[in-house]
């Protein structure tokens, strides 16, 4: 039921005109990046790679709010679901199937926005390596957690107020990282505020190794794997909460 | 009752309202579709009947009673293989070709590759759907959309079909195929369930009926014995017998219920002369209404639009 349900999730947000669109808007980007690369003081050619990698980031993360705020709410809104939860199909097959569903095609979208980044770089004489295919592997496991931020959020709230709570999780998920530097200058309350902050939210930091790839940096095996664990213990936890919360709902 | 496909037992359910209000939308309904049948599940607008079949589809839950579906409890997954379901005003997805979606939906419900391709024949022949497979369903009208719907609920030829308001939105011919359809699902052997507030379409295609105003039952039972309700209309000449209306062409005309037939001929005066007895169709509308009406009371603003109706019905019927 997981995979049949996967995978028609997978053709529906695949063809959808915000997937698209945004995966256009990647491209063009991607081009404009020599520009910036051009009127940059510094390297050129290290600050266009940068952007490529960051660009992935970007869009990757609205690719996956734009569809994933739509993935559970929508379904309720618009009552397409009553077709699926009317046959032999479980309310988590079908939360959980969708998110395997949107993960495949978010995974696919950002293999084509590194092989397009890393050829244009290679196509212009900006510096590509090993690392940075590591750096977009990094980058697409922070897309599917925030694919499961936006799910969680949408099952708890409307498709909008939901984007908004998406985009505001990935920036603190992103000052996560910098918040215990921040504990050792707060006291009482702030300081407690700072370690729940810590707690309930991703840390989407670990996932910015696009910086150090570019530079030709290298990162060990276990803290790639560490990494790519924490980002699965998110997406489970998450895709949990969705589901009890699903569970709930009168439809 | 182990006959019965669907049986509610004294089942309540209310919605939240306001705050910590709760809004009563069914009390101690009970009501049983037997297997093989056509049941009309009849109601205005916000009467319960979409809330009855939700509660059947396990959308909804946290009801009070029991609810059995093929003998079981509804809270069995596995039972909803064996059902066809047609929402009220269905959307689907927009992005999957027609025929990519009826294979996504026979799977779910359990079919094999090598059933979906002769399934979806089937239904292409049934309602016309052959030249729409390879189209997305975005680009489908309202009419075209209840065309699928119809075809993803008896695609996996069910045991059970439940169908809220399946005739919404369809033009004068396609209703006539739709009930077609149904008359030959009925006839595979499938059991209808379906709601409506059009009183003809039930007439036409169910035996069973069951009347839901206000979250209750008011009445559920045969359609053959309601429609045996209508008044027997005797007209004759000779001795005016009591109770007859004297007409102005010298003959007088006596109305009475079937039941009471055989009494009101015995009771006729001698010399009396049948001339014809006929029997007049009910007017299930106006069944329907004075049904509803007497449930409501006559301080409700339904009541009172509902008694105008009535009454303007009957005017119109006098010659």
């Amino acid at each position: 039921m997981i995979a049949i349900i996967a995978g028609a999730t997978f053709r529906e947000a695949a063809r959808s005109r915000a997937f698209l669109s945004l995966l256009g808007l990647y491209a063009c980007a991607v081009m404009m990046s020599r520009l910036v690369g051009w009127i940059s003081g510094t390297d050129g050619n290290l600050i266009t790679a940068n952007m490529v990698m960051s660009l992935q980031s970007i869009i990757g993360v609205l690719v996956a709010v734009a569809t994933g705020t739509a993935l559970v709410q929508t379904e309720i809104q618009q009552k397409t679901l009553y077709t699926v939860l009317s046959r032999p199909v479980r309310r988590w097959h079908f939360v959980v199937g969708k998110f395997l569903g949107l993960a495949l095609a978010l995974a696919c979208g950002q293999s084509a926005m590194l092989a397009l980044g890393l050829g244009y770089l290679a196509l212009t004489g900006a510096p590509v390596n090993a690392w940075m295919v590591l750096a977009g592997a990094l980058t697409t496991v922070e897309v599917l957690v925030m694919a499961a931020v936006s799910l969680c959020w949408t099952s708890l709230s409307s498709p909008l107020l939901a984007t908004v709570l998406c985009l505001a999780t990935y920036a603190i998920g992103h000052a996560v990282g910098s918040l215990p530097q921040l504990m050792y200058h707060l006291q009482g309350f702030q300081a407690t505020i700072c370690v729940w902050l810590a707690c309930l939210v991703p840390n989407l930091s670990l996932y910015e190794y696009r910086d150090q790839a570019v530079h030709g940096l290298p990162i060990s095996p276990e803290d790639t794997a560490m990494r790519l664990l924490y980002g699965v213990m998110w997406i489970a936890l998450l895709v949990t909460v969705t589901v009890s919360v699903l569970r709930r709902k009168q439809l | 009752m182990s006959d019965d496909i669907v049986s509610y037992a004294d089942v309540s359910f209310s919605y939240r309202g306001d705050w910590l209000n709760r809004i009563d939308a069914l009390r101690q309904v009970t009501l049983a579709v037997p297997a093989g049948c056509a049941y009309g599940f009849l109601g205005a607008n916000g009467a319960g009947k979409s809330t009855s079949i939700k509660l059947l589809m396990g959308l909804l839950h946290g009801h009070g009673g029991a609810i059995r579906l093929f003998g079981s409890p509804i809270g069995d997954h596995r039972l909803r293989a064996r059902l066809g379901y047609l929402p009220e005003q269905p959307y689907f997805y927009d992005n999957l070709a027609l025929e990519e979606y009826l294979a996504y939906l026979g799977r779910l419900s359990g079919m094999t590759k090598a059933q979906i391709g002769p399934a979806r024949e089937r239904v292409y022949q049934l309602l016309d759907l052959g030249d729409l497979r390879a189209r997305k369903l975005k680009s489908f009208s309202k009419g075209m959309r209840q065309r699928f719907g119809l075809a993803q609920a008896i695609f996996h030829q069910p045991d059970l079909l439940v169908l809220d308001e399946p005739f919404s939105g369809l033009d004068p011919l396609w209703r006539a195929r739709f009930k077609e359809v149904m008359a030959l699902e009925r006839k595979r052997g499938a059991t209808l369930f379906f709601s409506s507030h059009i009183l003809s379409d039930v007439e036409d295609l169910c035996d069973r009926y069951g009347v839901i105003d206000h979250g209750t039952v008011l009445e559920q039972g045969r359609i053959a014995d309601l429609l045996g309700q209508a008044p027997l209309e005797l007209t004759g000449s000779g001795p005016i017998p009591a109770g007859a209306a004297d007409l102005a062409d010298g003959t007088w005309r006596l109305s009475f219920p079937e039941s009471d037939r055989a009494r009101a001929l015995a009771s006729l005066p001698a010399g009396a002369e049948i001339l014809r007895l006929e029997r007049h169709r009910l007017d299930l509308e106006a069944w329907f209404v004075s049904r509803v009406r007497a449930h409501h009371g006559a301080g409700s603003p339904l009541a009172a639009s509902a008694a105008s109706a009535t009454s303007t019905k009957s005017r119109g019927e006098r010659p």
